[in-house]
């Protein structure tokens, strides 16, 4: 039952995030609703039980491809993404973010029992260190991510 | 199959679906790269889906870590392709650059 909670939510979340980015207007907006689903599908992989497959599409998609492609955006003139002048998204984008974030550490850490996942673990024997129940350190990886992409948003931004 | 593993197939099945939809529907060839990438992320998660509902995982997972390896540098060579078609023709729009090549 509680996987196939856990299967229900983030499968929402995943089509959700893939659809704004492939039906939105703006690049950029795609840009982050599809760094959102790779991250989803990362949560999806490490909760079911492949650890190691979860962290590399983490790092690879919502870490090296995602900044690839916002360096394309940025160099064919796609998106001007001028972070500072909405304050008032930024308003709604931060309780949107803890709320986010509170979810997540309810969907991986609390609520469940002891060991919610039946199935056995094939790779998760190298990252026990990072993984271990420790829903902190997924949260401390998605913050390192999120500063990533914002630092070099804000060095590849114009001035307006 | 259990009714997770059930879940995470249809979730990988619509996803590859929307993204040939938008591939097809595409004006832009960056959004084109963006509709490859949800098309991956579709098949990568039927096949996790289907490991877990089979019950053998090594050979499907080691087809994900392929697929994962191999998309990323496929969207890599995509994206330089696509500054490149930018550079010399000006736009991203594919039917504008195929007037233009004549």
């Amino acid at each position: 039952m509680f996987n196939e909670l856990q299967a229900l939510l983030l499968s929402g979340a995943l089509i959700s995030a893939c659809a704004y980015a492939l039906f939105s207007p703006k690049v950029s907006g795609s840009l982050i609703a599809l760094f959102y689903g790779s991250f989803s599908l990362g949560l999806i992989f490490v909760l079911f039980g492949d650890s190691l497959l979860g962290l590399l599409q983490m790092a690879t998609f919502a870490g090296a491809v995602s900044v690839l492609m916002l360096t394309v955006i940025l160099l064919t003139g796609e998106s001007t993404l001028h972070l500072g002048a909405r304050k008032s998204v930024l308003v709604l984008a931060v309780p949107l973010l803890v709320f986010v974030a509170v979810g997540l550490l309810l969907v991986t850490g609390l609520g469940g029992p002891e060991n919610p996942n039946p199935y056995q673990d094939i790779s998760s024997g190298v990252l026990l260190f990072i993984w271990q129940q420790r829903p902190w350190d997924l949260l401390i990886l998605v913050m390192a991510f999120a500063s990533a992409m914002v630092t070099i948003t804000n060095l590849f931004s114009r001035e307006s | 199959m259990q009714a997770d593993a059930l879940t995470l197939l249809s979730t990988g099945t619509i996803l590859v679906f929307m993204g040939i939809a938008s591939i097809v529907m595409s004006k832009n060839l960056v959004k084109t790269i963006m509709s490859f990438q949800v098309v991956l992320f579709g098949a990568n998660l039927a096949l996790f889906a289907s490991g877990l509902g089979i019950g053998s995982r090594l050979t499907t997972d080691s087809f994900v870590l392929l697929s994962i390896t191999v998309g990323a540098a496929v969207e890599a060579v995509g994206l330089a392709i696509v500054l490149g078609v930018q550079r010399k023709y000006g736009t991203l729009d594919p039917s504008k650059v195929r007037k233009l090549r004549h």
